[in-house]
């Protein structure tokens, strides 16, 4: 039987736990058994469709100040500037604004989902911001994900090719070749949409393969649109928006070999378009099992053997590059849920803080309460985000980062135990706003009768892989070493936050 | 035409600049591939030598770094690069038909000074113009993949368990290179708060490390059988042992001289990226820190576009926070075995890049290549050409790109054997290799 036509026929709180740390940011012990009561198929299938009401949480996008560095402040409806901060002229100040921005909606979107695939996708076409120097267009690429992320691959592949971000990272823009000239295109698209984002390295094609697709997306260009200026500076003026057109001043003409096949590339109805879906239909196998690995490892198991990575080939094949067809078969198989898929995979920094920020901070109801602690503030916790290995929205390079273990070193599990320490001791700015507003009491609906209850239910929210019990006892023996009490004193809240900060920076809560 | 073979002896022939000029000992091979007895161990070449190696990221358009200037080269670089070329005006002469771009500040000094050695040419068979698959063969050094770094696989034969600081990078990521069986190399990104715990944007430490390294040794010895966390117990381990050593050591310091964005730098808007990374270098240097090998990185070479206005910066930043620490190391001394040595007299900076790129220009800027310019700078060196000389521009492969003169693995062989005195490069790098004669 082939590895995903065996599907999971019930299931427990702790696989629910496991689907939504891999499908989501993680769910709660208590949201888990709602799950667990219902059946794989109609979570599953509401989770893809992501079919959660909106509405609060479009209202508070739409109304709060969702970026500032100051926590508790919600401003009202601000009509311009708007108040995300977003726009096209915003440049190195846009960047962290645009990650807080991502990391905001990570924590609080009711359908998680949304925002994984956008980070699967931006893991795969990663674009940089910096070079792309604006911040409209960087989030507009956001929201293409979002929008497509369950759609056809080849429909998404060929929206990505024109999404402006793309188009300026990767020269898009600035690859001319006049009709009938010997005019030599830039093909760094070219290369790196085979290479990178579709088919994986010498996997299909060849070099003549990436000149002749050079030739063929000649003259892809963009029409600013709504173009700002900096209030600060009126001279530098940017389009918040744009729209794709082909300029045939610089497309080139004639017909191309391209992946074996044969091309009118002067001909209006294919000015590029029908080369990118060429990838699809004359190398269908190879980019199903591109797309195969970049699913596999990203959401199921690293170290996937041939027959998982050969059949979900056949299965995308035989989905027709249906995205949603596709991650439905994976979340629904008993493959995804086997035992030994559980914490083999190191979870990426910014899902990771962004996880264990949904389990301890207020839920978006609560947090939009005035009197009450607000959202983190995701806009000073951004710039930490390169150095614990991941500048969400502004890789160094197209090819995104290295997965799995490639998110652990020395350097990146310094910048976690930072990340930890800010959200489980309640560092402060200036010493007044949380950071990560987080209150102790709101982690314990019932209250432990022990330093194991303690860490128990701490373990139950963040989710590490199972820590050892000899460890578990040297943290608890050490922290309460003269003898267990509950109460709401700043002792017991600052032992219960020291031991929060241990599960986060221990080895296995780097697992999900 | 002539040949490639005759283009060399004639470009090399009476040239003062070549006077350094050494053949690999492999005689006209122009790639190492192993048989024949190894070399005899060298004698240390300096006391306590300390290598920086500066990974040029993007694919380095080394054809406007040190273009050819006279013979057919100069014709053929002529005719592919019109919009592009390096006019003579910006070009210092370096001898051999061979000239320096102005815009890499400094470099003309140092070559003036005999420092600086150059090996144009450098490359590897089969190149399919991946940054990525270059990026990774370079990093691996060997015939065959398995996940390590050369420089990391160095460090598990040289290094003692203590050693945790004797393989640094100031990238905030472990590029293969980098990566040992064992262990990897350290990454100090800053020297601030190189200690933990510490909140996210205060110093103020807190108080439970040794819960914490309790867990990682606990988690190191106990690996668990079905759960596997040794990768994240193993890296956690490395940064408190680095973190414990370096805390004691790490003094401040102010540089000597000024760097790329400092005041008094005497040219404006050029990048830090480097320099600041080299400063970094030179305090763990003037503190003591036990660094022997350090990696450092400068991006943006990825020059598919906007060439004319990006290389100048890029040949600002490169040149010039080289020189700067060039500089900077002439005012620090260091202890080696109890004696005084100038850190100047220790460092050998030695620059390279995945590729090089296309010989014919596209609209603006040039597409991903072969063969690229190595450079090793530093008071030990002996300046000149090295290797098996420049690529025949005259005559490229299939795909316009150069033809490699020089396996990359030669300059590996060479920093192992004559600079860090590891006598067994083969051990390293899976075969023995000419050395270049540098040193």
């Amino acid at each position: 039987m082939a590895t995903f036509d065996a599907q999971q026929g019930s299931w427990t709180a702790s696989d629910a736990m496991h689907f939504a740390r891999r499908a989501g940011f993680g769910v709660t012990p208590e949201v888990a058994a709602t799950m667990a009561a219902q059946p794989v198929t109609s979570i599953v299938d509401a989770w893809i469709a992501q079919s959660a009401d909106m509405s609060a949480f479009n209202a508070a996008l739409a109304k709060a100040d969702v970026i500032s560095t100051r926590a508790n402040q919600n401003i009202p409806e601000d009509p311009a500037p708007h108040p995300f901060r977003l726009e096209g002229w915003r440049q190195q100040a846009g960047i962290p604004n645009a990650q807080g921005h991502f990391a905001w909606r990570m924590q609080f979107n009711p359908n998680s989902f949304q925002e994984k695939l956008a980070l699967f996708y931006h893991q795969l076409f990663a674009t940089g911001a910096e070079k792309v120097d604006n911040t409209a267009f960087t989030v507009k690429q956001m929201d293409l994900f979002r929008a497509m992320g369950t759609a056809k691959f080849g429909d998404l592949l060929l929206a990505v090719s024109k999404d402006p971000a793309m188009m300026i990272w990767l020269d898009t823009v600035l690859n001319r070749v006049r009709p009938g000239s010997s005019d030599i295109p830039n093909e760094n698209y070219a290369r790196e949409v085979m290479e990178l984002y579709s088919l994986g390295v010498d996997n299909g094609y060849n070099q003549q393969d990436i000149t002749n697709l050079a030739k063929a997306l000649s003259g892809w260009t963009l029409l600013p649109l709504d173009v700002q200026s900096n209030p600060n500076n009126p001279s530098i003026r940017k389009p918040n928006d744009a729209a794709f057109y082909v300029n045939t001043n610089v497309h080139a003409t004639g017909t191309i070999q391209y992946l074996g096949a044969t091309f009118d590339i002067g001909a209006p109805s294919n000015y590029g378009d029908a080369c990118i879906q060429a990838i699809l239909t004359q190398r269908g196998t190879n980019c199903a099992t591109f797309l195969a690995k970049r699913l596999l490892t990203f959401f199921v198991n690293p170290a996937f053997s041939s027959q998982a990575l050969a059949d979900l080939q056949a299965l995308i094949l035989a989905q027709n590059f249906d995205m949603k067809a596709v991650l439905k078969a994976i979340f629904k198989s008993q493959y995804f849920f086997d035992p030994s898929h559980r914490y083999n995979l190191y979870e990426g920094p910014v899902a990771w803080i962004v996880r264990m920020s949904r389990m301890l901070c207020p839920d978006l109801a609560t947090a939009l309460i005035p009197s009450l602690p607000s959202f983190p503030a995701w806009r000073a916790v951004a710039p930490s985000f390169n150095n614990a290995g991941q500048a969400v929205l502004d890789p160094a390079g197209p090819n995104g980062w290295a997965e799995h273990a490639g998110w652990i070193n020395s350097n990146t599990l310094r910048y976690r135990g930072k990340l930890a320490a800010s959200l489980a001791l309640g560092e402060t700015l200036a010493g007044t706003q949380a950071i990560f507003p987080t209150t102790v009491a709101s982690w314990f609906p019932t209250p432990p009768a022990s330093s194991q209850d303690v860490f128990n239910r701490l373990a139950a929210l963040l989710q590490p892989a199972p820590i050892p019990s000899d460890v578990q006892s040297t943290w608890l023996n050490g922290l309460w070493a003269s003898g267990f009490t509950w109460d709401n004193s700043s002792a017991t809240q600052a032992k219960v936050r020291e031991l929060a900060f241990l599960i986060l920076c221990s080895p296995h809560a780097q697992l999900h | 035409m002539s040949s490639r073979r005759q283009f060399i002896q004639t470009t090399l022939a009476g040239s003062a600049a070549f006077a350094g000029f050494t053949a690999c000992s492999g005689g006209g091979s122009s790639s190492g591939t192993g048989g024949g007895p190894p070399p005899p161990p060298p004698p240390p070449v300096i006391p306590g030598p300390i290598l920086v190696l500066v990974q040029i990221q993007g694919g380095n358009d080394w054809l406007s770094m040190t273009p050819p200037t006279s013979g057919a080269n100069a014709g053929a670089y002529a005719a592919n690069r019109p919009a592009l070329a390096i006019p003579a005006s910006n070009l210092t002469d370096l001898g051999g038909g061979i000239g320096l771009n102005k815009d890499c500040t400094g470099f003309d000094l140092l070559h003036a000074a005999g420092r600086i050695a150059w090996i144009p040419g450098v490359g590897m068979q089969n190149p399919n113009l991946s940054h990525f698959t270059a990026t990774d063969f370079w990093g691996q050094g060997a015939t065959v993949p398995d996940g390590t770094g050369w420089l990391g696989r160095w460090g598990d034969a040289a290094f003692a368990p203590t050693e945790v600081l004797r393989g640094i990078t100031t990238t905030s990521d472990i590029i293969l290179m980098n990566h040992g069986r064992k262990r990897d190399f350290v990454a100090v990104t800053s020297s601030g708060d190189f200690n933990f715990p510490t909140l996210l944007r205060s110093t103020a430490q807190i108080p439970d490390s040794n819960f914490l390294k309790s867990g990682y040794l606990y988690s190191l010895t106990n690996p668990g059988t079905v759960i596997d966390v040794s990768a994240a117990a193993s890296e956690g381990k490395l940064f408190y042992d680095a973190a414990s050593q370096f805390s004691g050591l790490i003094t401040t310091r102010t540089p000597s001289v000024p760097y790329p964005g400092d005041t008094g730098y005497a040219i404006a808007n050029v990048s830090t990226q480097l320099a600041s990374q080299l400063k970094l270098v030179a305090q763990m240097i003037a503190s003591g820190i036990p660094g022997q090998v350090y990696t450092v990185r400068l991006g943006g070479f990825d020059t598919h576009s906007n060439q004319l206005n990006d290389y100048p910066r890029l040949m600002r930043a490169l040149g010039g926070s080289i020189k700067a620490f060039y500089d900077d190391l002439g005012s620090i001394t260091t202890t080696v075995n109890s004696q005084s040595v100038k850190a100047q007299d220790r460092v050998m900076v030695v620059g390279w890049s995945e590729f090089g790129r296309r010989i014919k220009e596209n609209n603006g800027g040039t597409d991903h290549g072969t063969a690229i310019l190595a450079f090793a700078l530093g008071n030990m060196v002996k300046g000149g050409f090295y290797g098996q000389g420049y690529p025949d521009l005259t005559k490229p492969d299939a795909n316009g790109n150069m033809i490699f003169t020089t396996d990359f693995r030669s300059v590996y062989a060479t920093l192992l054997e004559k600079f860090l005195g590891y006598s067994d490069s083969k051990g390293i790098l899976g075969a023995t290799y000419p050395t270049l004669g540098f040193l």
